[in-house]
């Protein structure tokens, strides 16, 4: 049996179905301490004085970190534009407030009940200041200025020119407009944010905890405690979730800085309502679309300016901003494009990296466009599709030409087939939906496409480490394959587990994973993000089990170890027309949903979902079905009932009671998932990244099936019953 | 959160539970403890004393009683949901007491629970009000009997007396009811909930979830006596209830519970119809 394309069954599936894998919250150690953090639970204020007096004499406590405690408070994964705490005194940015999740101060105690006693007696005099509710208000003139190296509030524009919008929307015989606005969106992973710290056998400060990228996690200490890097040391045990949630730091670097100032190890554990106002979320964005075509289908012109909340820091917001740029217009090859995109600074819960990363938001706007296209040219939606599907050669809107291997007509073709899709003389046509026995519910079939990027873009110099060691004597006895990379819940390390034991020719049980923790894995493998990471570590890991596998015929010596670096091809930063080489490969994935709306009441229902995804090759088949199933929840999620409402600043949803989240008697009747296998040329052995792929086309898939069923269209989301029966009657 | 800290003591008859409860402080009875032991968890009740009742058999079962059931206080939502003689005899009680939470809340939570807590957003209340329910009470002066209509007074507040138990719930025969919700999909809580029952006679119609206790809704009553249809009498919905007296949250608005009320309503007495 070949490792790779076989189901085969998680090593780490029983220890936490049973509760016997340990968590970062699960941890201790002998004469821990106890942290909570205080957060400043309002969305815009200076902090005048801070006075910890009394609580600083509660038995128990041992310390009380304040900004003062902070070496160097800045952090931010692209840009450090974020206190670690916020409090009075010389450093003014430090000393506003600017979400209600910054925070004030941690109180580190022999026991949680004395820190959270001394926690509410931290006296703290803030002065409030106007707050910033949303872009909108961000850009007037006037506003209050969030970060002063950006006085308008917008941190960041990119500007898209591709050939001559006007020539191009001349040319047109129909021309499509629309507005649309997606909500932003919590991750809600199992695990709430947890860690404890302590300082090792080597005096290193050592910080367990739930994250995505150990390397960049201890650079990002090591910068706020103004430490070598190697000083710092971070180790992921197992991983609850992370959904991209996780790229942010949490809790690492004040339970750092406890565990240095106190020489004894701390623990911290967020509870879920911290989890929720504490870390970022899923960019709302707001689009205005302009699409042109040709009588016969043909894409001839688009124009897009899209507007994304950032909230009060950058955390990954320009990197969101260039995705959702060059997606703005989905998977089409279209030779007239503009595009201005904007992110801007607000007092919200800072935006960030979430499955999709800007992908899902611009799908949404470029496929609803498209649907509505389709209806007014009177063409099936696959048929102008298919026409305009971006091929091998095809010009993105940045003016590269896409790279090698692009599956989306293949894609496409084979997911409206699977739900009733039919080719005739005249084209593609459209199933009926089976309408049900009830005056009131209505049933429709709609469908969308999507791709996305592998990897980081930009000119981020991508790279990922790994180390193969061979042992035995004339037979392979037993492998040790060396790689930083998480597995966030995913099962990252059972894919490199068949990739290392089929580069290697031998069977998966003999592969050991040593994985996520920088005194271990010395080499970065780079963030458990972007659908990166089978690809990257794949090819790093294929790399190093050839090299070792070369070494263990040639030498004698026993064990071999063979260490390989996998660069891909290089990416480059736009210019400012938006040119630029943005990516090294992409994914490509088609949904179609049917869904029933009850007319009276608003609510949605998904009865079946057909997704295919183009993985280049299954390196695990049950591992692929069970991300499709996991991001087509999600994103009905997403476009349905999850709901994150803030106002002025304020969280009225920081409870999974409030904040809804699909349950089994939500989530779809069927989900289909189709596994396509279109090799990537880059690929390790062919394979794609695919985690985030299948979440990006079911919101607009979803719209398209509700405007099957009703006639009317959802341009925003979430579909909430309320929000559906506000535009049935609107439409009506 | 953990509770506040409590005593327990279990009462062996309805009389000694009574007498407990008059001779301690703030006492508060627990029986199934899914109303009670949420909000003792939030902190928002912090009885000094719980009162367990859970084991009274005297308190426990369904019976026929003249042309309806009578149920006593400590039945389950799931024995209730399963009776074939609530089924046959008050359909929608079954119905409503089969949504009630999920199957845990239903094996353990019990109709006197759930009355005694007087949740606007629960569903037992709205059936009993639409089918003139009774309530029975024993507490320090004796037994007395209350009617559904006047029994609840507002949000988790009710007409029960401290030291009082709620012994058992009358309801009389309404062969032809129906309940239906729309539920927070959290908690399964009506948002909106209606409960009708119809006979030769006319029509009996309540409204709850979305106001601060069930609603008689008298207007569709003479409507549907009248000789309206469903969909016409449920136009009446809205009649007598004041634009202030809708409950809004951050699942379901005002707008929203107002618009759709009346579709609940015609849907309650479609189905109460069809049957």
């Amino acid at each position: 049996m070949r490792a790779i394309g076989s189901s085969l069954p998680r090593g780490d599936a029983v220890g936490k179905v049973v509760g016997a894998t340990p968590y970062s919250g699960d941890l201790s150690m002998p004469g821990m301490l106890h942290a909570v953090t205080l957060f400043a639970r309002r969305p815009h204020a200076r902090i005048l004085a801070l006075d910890l007096g009394e609580a600083g004499r509660v038995p128990g406590v041992v310390c009380i970190l304040t900004a003062a405690d902070v070496p160097h408070n800045r952090f931010g994964l692209n840009v450090p534009d974020q206190p670690v705490l916020c409090g009075p005194g010389d450093d003014e940015h430090a000393s506003r407030v600017r979400f209600v999740g910054d925070k004030v101060a941690v109180v580190v105690a022999e026991t949680v009940e004395a820190a959270e006693r001394a926690r509410a007696l931290i006296r703290v005099e803030y002065e409030a200041l106007p707050v910033v509710p949303n872009p909108v208000a961000a850009r007037q003139t006037g506003a209050p200025v969030l970060h002063a190296a950006h006085p308008d509030n917008v941190l960041l524009h990119y500007r898209v020119r591709k050939g001559d919008t006007l020539a191009g929307f001349a040319q047109a015989d129909v021309v499509v407009e629309g507005e649309y606005s997606v909500g932003g969106q919590e991750h809600a992973f199992l695990q709430p944010e947890a860690g404890l710290a302590w300082l090792d056998e080597e005096g290193r400060v050592a910080v367990a905890c739930a994250g995505q990228w150990a390397h960049e996690e201890q650079e990002q200490i090591a910068h706020a405690l103004r430490l070598p890097d190697e000083r710092v040391r971070v180790i992921h045990p197992a991983i609850g979730g992370a959904f991209g949630g996780r790229e942010d730091i949490s809790v690492q670097i004040v339970l750092a800085l406890a565990a240095q100032k106190t020489g004894r190890p701390v623990k911290m554990v967020w509870t879920r309502e911290e989890s929720i106002i504490g870390h970022h979320k899923r960019h709302p964005m707001t689009y205005r679309c302009r699409t042109g075509a040709t009588r016969d289908g043909r894409l001839v012109a688009a124009e897009v300016e899209l507007v994304s909340d950032c909230g009060a820091y950058a955390s990954t917001s320009t990197k969101v901003l260039g995705n959702a740029t060059i997606m703005a217009v989905g998977p089409y090859d279209i030779p007239h494009v503009s595009i201005d995109a904007y992110t801007v600074y607000t007092n919200n819960v800072p935006s960030g990296a979430f499955r999709g990363f800007g992908a899902p938001q611009s799908h949404f706007a470029a496929e609803s466009q498209m649907n509505k296209l389709a209806a007014a040219l009177g063409m099936d939606p696959v048929e102008l599709r298919l026409k305009n599907a971006l091929r091998d050669g095809s010009l993105q809107v940045t003016q590269a030409p896409m790279p090698a291997g692009v599956s989306m007509d293949h894609v496409i073709e084979q997911c409206a087939e699977s739900i009733g899709w039919r080719r005739t003389a005249q084209g593609w046509q459209r199933p009926a939906a089976a309408q049900p026995d009830s005056p009131w519910l209505r049933r429709g079939i709609g469908f969308a496409a999507a791709f996305k990027n592998i990897g980081f873009s930009f000119g981020y110099r991508e790279h990922c480490w790994a180390t193969v060691e061979i042992h035995g004597g004339g037979d392979i006895d037993r492998v040790v394959v060396r790689c930083a990379g998480s597995d966030v819940g995913q099962g990252a390390h059972l894919a490199f587990q068949q990739i290392a034991a089929e580069a290697l020719g031998i069977e998966a049980e003999k592969v050991e994973i040593v994985s996520a923790d920088t005194a271990t894995t010395p080499g970065s493998s780079g963030s458990a993000s972007a659908s990166r990471m089978t690809f990257m570590a794949g090819n790093a890991i294929r790399g190093a089990a050839e090299k070792a596998l070369a070494m263990w015929r040639d030498e004698e010596d026993r064990p071999v170890i063979a260490t390989y670096e996998f660069n891909p091809p290089a990416t480059t930063p736009m210019d400012d027309m938006g040119r630029s080489t943005p990516n090294f490969t992409y994914g490509y994935v088609a949904e179609a949903v049917e869904a029933e709306i009850d007319t009276e009441t608003g609510e949605v229902r998904v009865r079946r979902v057909v997704c295919a995804d183009d993985v280049g090759r299954a390196v695990n088949p049950q591992q692929v079905t069970g991300q499709i199933e996991g991001a087509v929840v999600q994103a009905q999620g997403w476009a349905t009932i999850e709901n994150f409402v803030q106002r002025d600043g304020l969280v009225l949803t920081p409870h999974l009671s409030t904040y809804l989240i699909p349950t089994v008697r939500d989530i779809p009747d069927r989900v289909d998932s189709i596994i396509v296998e279109v090799p990537d040329p880059l690929g390790p052995f062919g394979a794609r990244g695919m985690a985030e792929m299948p979440f990006i086309p079911f919101a607009p898939a979803l719209t398209a099936a509700l405007h099957d069923a009703t006639g009317v269209w959802f341009d925003h989301l979430p579909l909430t019953p309320v929000r559906v029966l506000e535009t049935l009657d609107e439409q009506a | 959160m953990y509770p506040a800290k409590f005593d327990y003591v279990r009462a062996n008859s309805v009389q000694e539970a009574v007498a407990l409860a008059s001779q301690r402080d703030d006492a508060k009875f627990i029986a199934g403890g899914h109303s009670l032991l949420p909000l003792m968890k939030l902190r928002l009740a912090t009885p000094a004393t719980l009162i367990d009742i859970g084991r009274l058999a005297e308190l426990r079962g369904i019976r026929r009683e003249g042309n309806g059931v009578t149920i006593g206080s400590l039945t389950t939502h799931d024995e209730i949901a399963t009776s074939a003689d609530v089924q046959s005899t008050v359909p929608a009680l079954a119905e409503a007491a089969a949504h009630v939470g999920d199957q845990q809340v239903r094996n353990r939570g019990t109709i006197g629970g759930n009355i005694a807590h007087g949740d606007p957003a629960s569903d037992l209340p709205t059936v009993l009000v639409a089918l003139d329910g009774e309530v029975r009470i024993q507490g320090p002066n004796g037994q007395r009997t209350a009617k559904a209509q006047d029994f609840f007074l507002d949000i988790l507040t009710t007409d029960l007396q401290p030291g009082e138990i709620i012994t058992a719930i009358h309801v009389p025969a309404a062969p032809r009811s129906a309940y239906v919700k729309f539920e927070n999909p959290a908690s399964g809580y009506a948002m909106i909930g209606v409960c009708a029952a119809v006979s030769d006679g006319g029509a009996k119609v309540a409204l709850g979830g979305a106001l601060a206790k069930p609603a008689r809704l008298v207007d569709v009553e003479k409507e549907v006596a009248g000789g309206s249809s469903a969909a016409n009498a449920a136009k009446s919905t809205a009649n007598r209830i004041g634009e202030d007296d809708w409950m809004g949250d951050i699942h379901a608005s005002r707008e929203y519970r107002m618009a759709v009320a009346p579709t609940f309503v015609e849907r309650a007495l479609s189905k109460a119809m069809s049957r």
